[in-house]
This record gives structure tokens, C-alpha cells and sequence, in this order.
């Protein structure tokens, strides 16, 4: 068995972070299915999904070490005028930055619970907000 | 108080109920895989790119879509009835209409509508068409400017005849008390708007522009090189208005990019604000100036 759960997430920040491992354990419970893996996966391409430790110390690191690596004022290929969108794309840095964090992660489900260390969290990404953004939940398993 | 003068609001969500009419929308504006957009949504962008108020521009080009209007004066009215706070709207007529006149003078006396959006080459008349007598006729009755496309256009079918600045000088010569704003530059003929910026105070340019490169490399290219900084900071510092062309362009970027370009901050006051306000003659915070 296999269901998918969208999870809605409007961000208001050009980078932003969402700890949504309790959104991930509801839809767990939510699904009925026991034993098997969860997959969290971001639909876009300017977001991530991580797992890590949710403290505020680590968000400001990992935020200002991305924004080392990847500053805005570096010259990028991808900022020019897309014919397919008839607008431009400039958001360079939001790609980049995904690329290093990743679009998904696993866990096991055992008797219908999550099975994860006590410092792993799973975290959403903004890397090109606002924006409207859709992280599909993936369970599958036995009920 | 910073305006953003230059914002199509073909996807916000409140007006797009009908897919179909979504749909058209994308065809006719060459705009593709963005999404409509909630209104909330859009407000993060406006904060996150420190912008106060956006001017809402509508698009009439009923005569060549059968009847239909892509973006009509009543959903622009919409959307200002549910934020007064943050939009300020203003209106569109299709010049071959032969009611456009009296179509404007209803934007402006019931809609409250500020101002008049035009595209010349889109909607295929020249500035200087004595048909057009009419529409600015009504424009200078109600003393409200008149925003022209002007340059390069993105829109399908959509050449840049009438649209080159000079088009525009026998209109900025012959009705020196009509307010009109050539946006985008004018680009590529951005030093074309600059000498008639210098030569009529009439005339304005909104920064609607970005076609090349990122927001910072290109306003770096058009407002301090092909147009050198010095001329605007110096001369033309009360004609230029802060505007996106959101969604084609990239709100949050270019209010970054316009901040770091060197210009005095009372340019940039100019530039991001007051400018808009001088050019409606209508002060959003109450204040008629």
C-alpha cells in the first residue's frame, strides 16, 4: 500500500526553515499503515528537506553557511530571460542551495511510529520565497 | 513609503475563478508556469522586497479578443476594495472601442481608478493617432497620468512599433499638462527616454526592466552605464519611478538591486516613492499632493 499526503506550506521569507517532523508523524498516524517507510520529498527545485538537529543556533548556522558558499552577488549562468515562462530566472542561489541539502529523506515505520534517532528532525527549506510550496509525504507499508 | 508603479495582477487569485479565463491569460500575457497566486501571498513578497504600495495595471485589448477584456477596470477595483491598504488601481480602455472615452471617464469618476494603463503597439495605435484626442482629453480632465508600454514587449504578437520613445514626443510636446510615464525605460532606448525626460517635465520612465542577467548586473548596466548614475541622481532624479512588471521580472531582487547602486538616498526616496506620488498626484497615505 501506498498513500501520498501533500502537506501546504505559504512561506513568507526569501530563506526560511519549517520543522515539519510533527506534520510528518500525524500523517503516519493518518495513513493507518503500520510497518513500512516514510519518504519526504519537496516538490520544487529552490527547496530542501534535511534532517537535523531543531535548534535555533543550527538554523543561523546552517542559513549563514549556505549564504557563504552561495552568495547572491556571485555571477551565475542561470539569470537570464526563460522563453518557456516568458519571465526571468534569477533565482540561481535557491537551486544551489538544494542541491546541498537535498529534495527528500526515509524513515522506517514500525507499529505505526516514525523510527528515528532523538536528535534527527526533518526540515523544509525555503530557498526562494515567498512562495507556495507542496512537501509530498510517501508512506508505504503494510496496515 | 515605497510604490511599486508597474504590477500585473493577472494571477492573483481573486480574479481567476475561471480556468479558462486563467488560461488565456497565460496565452495572451506569454507568462507560463506560474501559479495564481493568493493574495497573502503576495503581500509576503511586497514585504520582503520592502515595498508599501503596488499600482495594479489592467489590460484592455477587447477589440481584437472579441469583446473579451483580459484584465477589465472592475477586477482591478476588486482587488483595491480588499487591500486599500497595499494597491492602488489603475485603469485600461481599448482605444478602437468608440466608447473607450466614456469607459475611462466611469474608471475615473466611479471606480476611483488613479491613472491610465496604455500599450500602443499591443492594443496597435500610435501615440499621436488624433483618434486618441478623446482618451487623453479625459486623462487631462481628471488630471491622471497615462502609463505607456514602451520598448521591448515580451506579450505574443507584440512588436515594438509605436512603442520606441521618440514615438512619444509629440504627445509629451503637445499636451505639456498630461503626465505620462514611458516604462520599462524604454528599453533598449533608454538614452531616448532620458533626453525626453530632460527635455519635458512631463515625462517619466518607471525600472520595469530586466532582460538580461540578474537584477544587480543589469540595473547596473542600464541606470549607471547606458544611462549613467549621474544623469538620473543629478537631472532626472524626479522622473524615474520604482516599478517591477511583476510577475515577469523579480520584485524582491530589483528593490535590492536599486538600493545598492550608489544614488544619493534622497533619489532613492525619489525613485522608490515620491515620484509615484508627483506622478498620480494621489498620496496613498492620504496626503493629496
Amino acid at each position: 500500500m501506498i498513500k501520498i499526503i501533500p502537506l501546504q506550506i505559504m512561506t513568507d521569507q526569501y530563506n526560511q526553515y519549517f520543522i515539519i517532523t510533527e506534520d510528518v508523524k500525524k500523517a503516519i498516524a493518518a495513513s493507518g499503515i503500520r510497518n513500512g517507510m516514510v519518504t519526504v520529498e519537496t516538490k520544487h527545485t529552490t527547496t530542501g528537506i534535511t534532517v537535523n538537529e531543531a535548534l535555533e543556533c543550527l538554523e543561523s548556522d546552517i542559513d549563514v553557511f549556505l549564504k557563504r558558499l552561495i552568495p547572491e552577488d556571485a555571477p551565475y549562468s542561470h539569470c537570464h530571460m526563460l522563453p518557456d515562462y516568458g519571465s526571468t530566472g534569477g533565482n540561481p542561489t535557491g537551486h544551489l542551495k538544494a542541491l546541498l541539502t537535498g529534495n527528500h529523506c526515509h524513515f522506517p515505520i514500525i507499529d505505526g511510529k516514525m523510527v528515528a534517532g532523538g536528535a534527527q528532525d526533518i526540515w523544509f527549506c525555503e530557498y526562494d520565497g515567498p512562495s507556495q510550496r507542496t512537501v509530498n509525504i510517501i508512506i508505504e507499508g503494510s496496515e | 513609503m515605497v510604490i511599486d508603479i508597474h504590477v500585473h495582477p493577472a494571477f492573483f487569485e481573486p480574479i481567476n475563478e475561471d480556468e479558462k479565463k486563467e488560461e488565456l491569460r497565460h496565452d495572451e500575457l506569454n507568462l507560463h508556469k506560474n501559479k495564481t497566486a493568493p493574495l497573502q501571498h503576495f503581500f509576503n513578497k511586497m514585504n520582503c522586497a520592502k515595498i508599501d504600495y503596488a499600482v495594479l495595471l489592467p489590460e484592455d485589448y477587447s477589440s481584437q479578443m472579441n469583446g473579451e477584456v483580459l484584465v477589465s477596470n472592475e477586477e482591478i477595483k476588486k482587488l483595491v476594495d480588499m487591500a486599500p491598504d497595499r494597491f492602488i488601481g489603475f485603469a485600461s480602455v481599448d482605444p478602437h472601442d468608440e466608447k473607450a472615452a466614456e469607459k475611462l471617464e466611469y474608471a475615473f469618476s466611479v471606480l476611483d481608478l488613479k491613472g491610465l494603463k496604455l500599450h500602443p503597439s499591443r492594443q496597435d495605435f500610435h501615440p499621436s493617432d488624433s483618434f486618441m484626442d478623446d482618451i487623453y482629453d479625459v486623462c487631462e480632465k481628471y488630471d491622471k497620468p497615462i502609463l505607456f508600454h514602451a520598448g521591448l514587449s515580451f506579450e505574443p504578437h507584440t512588436t515594438s512599433k509605436n512603442c520606441r520613445p521618440l514615438d512619444f514626443e509629440d504627445l509629451a510636446e503637445k499636451r505639456k499638462d498630461l503626465r505620462i510615464c514611458l516604462a520599462h525605460f524604454g528599453w533598449p532606448w533608454v538614452r531616448e527616454t532620458a533626453m525626453l525626460m530632460l527635455k519635458y517635465p512631463n515625462v517619466y520612465t518607471d525600472t520595469g526592466a530586466l532582460y538580461f542577467d540578474s537584477a544587480r548586473e543589469f540595473y547596473t548596466q542600464m541606470l549607471t552605464k547606458d544611462v549613467p548614475m549621474t544623469w538620473i541622481d543629478r537631472s532626472l532624479r524626479h522622473q524615474v519611478m520604482f516599478g517591477t512588471n511583476d510577475p515577469r521580472f523579480e520584485m524582491i531582487r530589483m528593490s535590492e538591486a536599486i538600493d545598492g547602486l550608489g544614488f544619493r538616498d534622497s533619489t532613492i526616496e525619489l525613485i522608490k516613492g515620491k515620484n509615484a506620488i508627483e506622478f498620480m498626484r494621489y498620496d496613498p497615505s492620504g496626503r493629496n499632493s
